[in-house]
């Protein structure tokens, strides 16, 4: 069960019971911005600090290097991502 | 170098440029230098839909009992949006058609553009339903200064392209005699007009439309005018696909893998581009003011408006690689998002007046008993 640390606090399990990250995300009451969570507008982005994450769907977003969509993926292992302000 | 329709030239289609190369000459997609426009094109087309489709018979009621400030709101919005996609259902094909040297880019540009005419087309749609005298509110668009004002900067970036691209087809780099005026054109120059261009086009499809988008929306919260804000949803959804293009256009162009130059142009541009973000979120907000300047709506005023302006700045400039600028980190409307999610579109088709169950609607259940009253 890969773990996800969340801006360097909350550490949580992903235990596949959120279908998508950014879903998981909002599990634990956190406010991620999002719009089409098809991973087409790219609203969620969120920095990948660290691991890996495996996409669901191909975003069409455009997302740079250390970015990703929570919308559309689930964590590959142990992962800590921000959140951005 | 005048633009051929088919350019004789035999080249490898995966080594030019997005822009300023060859002409292309064969619409081909078996190979392609970025994939992800093609991947564009196919979400655009799945997803098409018509103004007809949806029901906006219940607004006329809505509409004829709202209080005149929000008769005012409501009809402002629509009228300033028929501007933008009068605008862009013809502006990418005519500034960005002539001067595009890869396949799939090309196809992409006409797909996005054909996609604004329909939004051109629902607002006709949904004018017709609510008023008697749709004309009286089309005329006022070319006249409303408040639109106008807009109008200036929404045009100019693309007005300075076209020009720009018309001379050097016509004339080549350098300095030409036209109409016993000196006019100078380099390619260079015509990069930078492309790079702003495609910015200010960014900014249109990621923050113009969404004062209007918010006020729809606030409206159906409230069960007023939904079909209308049936039609707004499938707009919003395109739009943030289209934003996504823009997206990819400018980083691509902002990395220099696809133009070395366009890099150098990219950070040029810097400050200019940040100055057309603020621009258009400072007209944006002078736009909340006219909208509630003879009251506000329940949900939303101008001040809400406003900070929702700055907030959706910041995050469509992150979005290109520009630090945000504005103080306000939370979206003040969260509600807004349950519109804009793209998988609601096409939930629930039991309900009757969702879009996407009108959609192809087919019914393959046949029972003997449907034969029953056929005579031969």
């Amino acid at each position: 069960m890969p773990q996800v640390r969340i801006n360097g606090e909350v550490v949580v399990n992903f235990d596949g019971s959120s279908p998508n990250l950014l879903q998981f995300l909002e599990q634990q009451q956190q406010t991620v911005n999002y719009q089409c969570r098809e991973g087409f507008c790219g609203a969620c982005r969120c920095k990948l600090l660290s691991g890996q994450v495996s996409y669901l769907q191909e975003p069409l977003a455009f997302v740079r290097r250390g970015e990703f969509l929570p919308c559309c993926s689930i964590p590959k292992t142990d992962i800590e991502l921000e959140i951005p302000k | 170098m005048a633009y051929t329709t088919f350019n004789r030239n035999i080249n490898d289609q995966l080594k030019e440029p997005m822009f300023f190369g060859n002409a292309v000459n064969v619409s081909r997609y078996d190979q392609q230098k970025y994939p992800i426009f093609e991947k564009l094109i196919e979400k655009q087309l799945s997803f098409f839909w018509r103004p007809e489709e949806i029901d906006v018979s219940k607004d006329r009621i809505d509409f004829q009992q709202l209080p005149e400030h929000e008769k005012h709101i409501f009809i402002s919005n629509l009228k300033y949006q028929t501007l933008l996609d009068s605008v862009q259902g013809r502006s990418p094909n005519v500034a960005l058609l002539p001067i595009v040297s890869i396949p799939e880019l090309e196809t992409w540009i006409e797909t996005w553009a054909f996609s604004e005419t329909i939004h051109s087309r629902s607002y006709t749609h949904i004018i017709r339903n609510i008023s008697a005298e749709p004309h009286k509110i089309f005329d006022d668009i070319m006249l409303n200064e408040r639109i106008l004002e807009r109008a200036v900067d929404v045009t100019r970036y693309y007005d300075d392209l076209i020009d720009g691209i018309n001379l050097y087809q016509r004339c080549g780099e350098g300095t030409h005699q036209i109409n016993g005026k000196t006019e100078q054109i380099t390619l260079r120059e015509l990069k930078k007009r492309l790079y702003l261009c495609l910015m200010s086009v960014n900014v249109l499809e990621a923050i113009r439309f969404y004062v209007s988008f918010a006020c729809s929306f606030a409206f159906a919260e409230r069960e007023l005018m939904e079909g209308n804000a049936k039609i707004i949803r499938l707009i919003a959804r395109d739009e943030a696909l289209h934003l996504t293009g823009t997206q990819h256009m400018l980083n691509i162009l902002a990395s220099g893998d696809d133009d070395p130059e366009m890099a150098e142009i990219a950070k040029e541009c810097e400050e200019e581009s940040y100055a057309i973000f603020m621009r258009a979120a400072e007209q944006e907000k002078d736009w909340a003011a006219y909208l509630f300047k003879d009251g506000s709506m329940i949900g939303l005023n101008k001040d809400i408006l406003c900070q929702y302006v700055e907030f959706i700045t910041n995050s469509r400039m992150q979005a290109v690689g520009l630090k945000p600028r504005f103080a306000t980190t939370q979206n003040p409307i969260p509600w807004i998002n349950t519109w804009l999610v793209s998988d609601n579109v096409q939930v629930a088709p039991q309900e009757s007046e969702i879009s996407s169950y009108l959609v192809g609607q087919i019914d393959n259940e046949v029972d003997t008993a449907d034969f029953g009253d056929f005579d031969l």
